[in-house]
């Protein structure tokens, strides 16, 4: 497998292209990044931006937040900087942990703001992601659609057309580009280009119905994106932060562990301490990671060292040596997944099986198992 | 040159000329998706409140002409594009715009830029008509062309271009073994060779931008 | 200069998206309305939607879904499927199609080819040619791959585009499904007896086969399956198909 010269991607990541010099094209995005835009004149755009929001709508913007390191960090400032009146939308995806509840109540407490939180039907959860996983080898499609389609519908519900989102996809995939110097807008363009996997609402229902209408299309509304024409009609704005400022998660997480008390957590599957303020919202990361890794190759340890790489924080061998440690290993959350989707090991690597990513050739005979996290008895257990 | 909004979103009447002819769905959905509201122009009462004018078109220069005339519509056209309203010619509704077409038969054309129609030289290895999607290179800057860079691609479907009488009219242009103007403009009024409602987002743009435009340059 | 086209080929069965092998068992993936956006915020250049479906109302069917996809999607689609004469040709026009593809009538009436093109414009007729390979030679099937024509596929393709087909539609019954790519022979046999634009279909299954039969000559290649199932896309395949050099358009 071809792998970027200077980060370590491999070519089974998504969107990823390799120039000549073998150099991959996030890297140079990022590059672009730090030297070409003039992130002076987009911090100016912000503050007009959010002048022209100010007091005139029912809150000064939508805030879409799942209390990771990102919307945390979003969160807090937008608060200190500006001193705005979000109302914050949360999607529970079905898989919250304890720390990460725990920092929120602290995050909300603190900041002073109004909180919307909305919970999908299990039942229909359960079933999606059984069909996302056979579909697109990715059970996560609730919480992909969800995320990005629900807080549009709160925005048109309270009449508040601004939506600030935080880093932009240009941070780490090439759907869009950093060079072509233009602000990311998360509509329901990119919200179809990949968001969803390619898999709309309206598809999905057909997909798991077993008779045609004995599915209630109403709860499907939540994965559903709003008509773009009552968004227009709303004048609409659904922009990243991170297109107005620069992105550099490392420093941002320290931020909020500073001032906001944040706490990290350990995820299934990664080196202790060293990353724990990445993906600590979902209990089913893990298996999310291994997937991935049986899938493509790689996975949530390489996607971390490639970011110190790139940033000169970590060398390629002490990169490779974490990554021989700890990644591929199987997560004792994909137990509690199987019981889920009522399935058995031999099953889910069939249906994983389907949708590895050529070049690559997973080796589904090694078990080798990741330590439980602290928390994994918290799980939800169906037999309950 | 910039998109001064004179009126509010709600007091801006857009009105597409309906003939029948060729499917000017499209151009409608393109529009009732962004939120206009847009009105269908079939008789020279249609055009009393409107600020905004497309002329869309698919079909022979001398048969649009025709209807254009049968209907009694071609006054008010040209009464709109004088009083310095925004005039938007799509396609054929470009080539409208001409004084004169030679699609088969000679026709008189709209004059509300100089030029004629003209079909391209069959170049040996290129098929015609030209189908599909090509580069529009920009040669000066228009209201319409706002937040769309140079070079992009649009979809086009013609057998016949715009050759217009001044350089100083083509806002930009494309090549397929000969070049030719796919945009062209003169005061408040505008044409596009392509089809910007088959041209996905940055069709949509050129759509929004023209609704936004207050028809000076 | 004119851009190479991808397709993504999307089959209806009353109103619902499937996808066949061999031109048999249908297997349901989506709705049409809401593929046809997916695929055309994923840059697909125009969509293909075939009716399969060969009920007495399945060209009303298709008229209702074209008329619904065009209220939402902005970029050119052809439909085929069924479009037995002008009268069907002239109510799918009307609700937005671009392009009509036809197949089984051009054998049972190739009148209808030059009426069509009369009325909206050689451009918007595409004729459809499948073909099965039989002892070595080509043989044209009409009637979704039930019967076999007399006609050879030469013979079959100067005539189309005398009559006044604008494009060609080329289909390997052999290869459809099959994802073990385009049959080259076969669209180098019809680039060189074709004088209007090539679009190839039926095989492909990565890639590599997209861009085999780019350089191969046609000016579109359509999939279905390969898009249908793994983790595929035409944002995907253009970025592999960029990289090797072929020309593709740029909208952002």
């Amino acid at each position: 497998m071809q792998k970027c010269k200077k980060c370590g991607l491999p070519e089974t990541y998504e969107t990823i292209e390799f120039n000549d010099d073998g150099l991959c094209n996030i890297c140079i995005q990022n590059m672009f990044k730090a030297e070409s835009i003039d992130w002076d004149k987009r911090k100016l755009t912000l503050d007009k931006l959010i002048e022209d929001n100010r007091g005139k709508y029912e809150y000064d913007c939508i805030l879409p937040f799942s209390g990771g390191k990102d919307s945390t960090f979003t969160l807090y400032y937008l608060m200190k900087e500006y001193g705005l009146k979000p109302l914050v939308v949360q999607f529970n995806h079905g898989f919250m942990r304890p720390t990460l509840l725990k920092n929120n109540e602290r995050t909300f407490k603190k900041l002073g703001v109004d909180v919307v939180s909305f919970t999908p039907n299990w039942n229909i959860v359960k079933k999606v992601m059984l069909e996302a996983l056979v579909r697109k080898g990715d059970f996560c499609w609730h919480c992909h659609s969800g995320i990005f389609a629900y807080p549009m519908h709160i925005a048109l519900k309270y009449n508040t057309p601004l939506v600030l989102w935080g880093e932009p996809s240009t941070e780490y995939t090439a759907y869009y580009d950093y060079r072509d110097d233009e602000i990311e807008v998360v509509d329901e363009q990119r919200f179809n280009r990949y968001i969803n996997l390619g898999i709309t609402a309206e598809d999905m229902r057909g997909m798991v119905e077993r008779e045609p209408g004995d599915l209630d299309p109403r709860d499907f509304t939540p994965y559903t994106y709003p008509n773009i024409r009552e968004l227009k009609k709303l004048k609409y704005q659904s922009l990243c932060l991170g297109s107005y400022i620069p992105w550099d998660a490392k420093s941002q997480s320290k931020l909020i562990m500073d001032k906001l008390g944040w706490e990290g957590d350990q995820v299934e599957g990664m080196p202790p301490k060293l990353y724990d303020y990445e993906k600590i919202e979902c209990h089913m990361q893990g298996v999310r990671d291994y997937i991935k890794f049986l899938k493509r190759g790689y996975s949530r340890v390489t996607q971390m060292t490639v970011l110190d790489i790139r940033n000169g924080r970590m060398t390629k061998s002490e990169a490779d040596k974490l990554i021989a440690d700890y990644e591929g290993k199987k997560p004792p959350s994909l137990k509690i997944f199987l019981e889920y989707l009522g399935m058995d090991e031999t099953e889910f690597n069939n249906i994983v099986k389907k949708t590895v990513v050529a070049p690559f050739e997973p080796d589904f005979s090694k078990d080798e198992w990741s330590p439980e996290t602290w928390d994994f008895d918290k799980l939800y257990r169906e037999k309950n | 040159m910039g998109l001064r909004q004179t009126l509010s979103r709600k007091e801006l009447s857009i009105g597409i000329i309906d003939i029948g002819m060729g499917n000017i769905g499209s151009v409608y959905n393109a529009l009732y998706s962004q939120a206009w509201d847009p009105i269908l122009v079939k008789c020279a009462e249609d055009f009393d409140e409107l600020t905004h004018l497309i002329i869309p078109g698919v079909g022979s220069y001398a048969a649009a002409m025709k209807i254009l005339g049968d209907w009694n519509l071609i006054d008010s056209i040209i009464d709109f594009a004088a009083e310095g309203k925004p005039t938007l010619g799509i396609c054929l509704g470009m080539q409208l715009l001409s004084d004169v077409g030679f699609e088969g038969m000679e026709a008189k054309g709209l004059g509300l830029i100089e030029g004629e129609t003209v079909p391209f030289e069959k170049i040996r290895g290129l098929s015609f008509p030209h189908i599909g999607w090509n580069e529009v290179l920009q040669e000066r800057t228009h209201p319409i062309l706002n937040g769309i860079k140079s070079g992009l691609d649009f979809y086009f479907v013609n057998g016949f271009f715009f050759n217009p009488v001044y350089s100083d009219t083509i806002i930009a242009t494309t090549d397929y073994g000969q070049l030719f103007p796919s945009i062209i403009g003169k005061k408040n009024v505008v044409g596009v060779q392509f089809h910007p409602e088959k041209s996905q987002t940055s069709g949509l743009k050129i759509i929004d931008n023209f609704c936004l435009w207050d028809g000076k340059c | 200069m004119l851009k190479k086209r991808i397709i993504p080929i999307q089959l209806l069965l009353k109103g619902r998206l499937v996808k066949t092998k061999k031109f048999r068992d249908p297997r349901d993936v989506g709705n049409p309305v809401m593929s046809s956006k997916v695929y055309s915020s994923q840059d697909a250049d125009e969509l293909i939607l075939l009716n399969v479906d060969r009920a007495a109302d399945s060209v009303d069917v298709l008229v209702s879904t074209v008329k619904d996809i065009a209220r939402e999607c902005f970029v050119p689609f052809s439909v085929g499927g069924g479009i037995n004469s002008l009268n069907d040709a002239k109510k799918l026009f009307a609700a937005g199609a671009d392009k009509i593809i036809i197949n089984s009538v051009t054998f049972s009436n190739p009148a209808a080819v030059t009426e069509i093109a009369e009325f909206a414009g050689s451009q918007a007729v595409v004729v459809g040619i499948d073909v099965k390979f039989i002892d070595n030679l080509y043989v044209v099937f009409s009637n979704n791959s039930k019967i076999a024509e007399s006609v050879s596929l030469s013979e079959h393709i100067r005539t189309m585009i005398r009559l006044g087909a604008g494009e060609i539609f080329i289909q390997s019954i052999d290869r459809d499904g099959e994802m073990q790519g385009y049959d080259i022979n076969l669209l180098k046999t019809v680039l060189s007896e074709s004088s209007v634009p090539v679009i190839a279909a039926g095989g492909a299954g990565n890639f590599g086969h997209l861009d085999q039969a780019l350089k191969a000559g046609v000016n579109a290649v359509a999939c279905g399956s390969l898009f249908n199932f793994g983790d595929n896309n035409p944002l995907r395949a253009k970025a592999f198909l960029k990289n090797l050099g072929n020309p593709l358009k740029r909208i952002r």
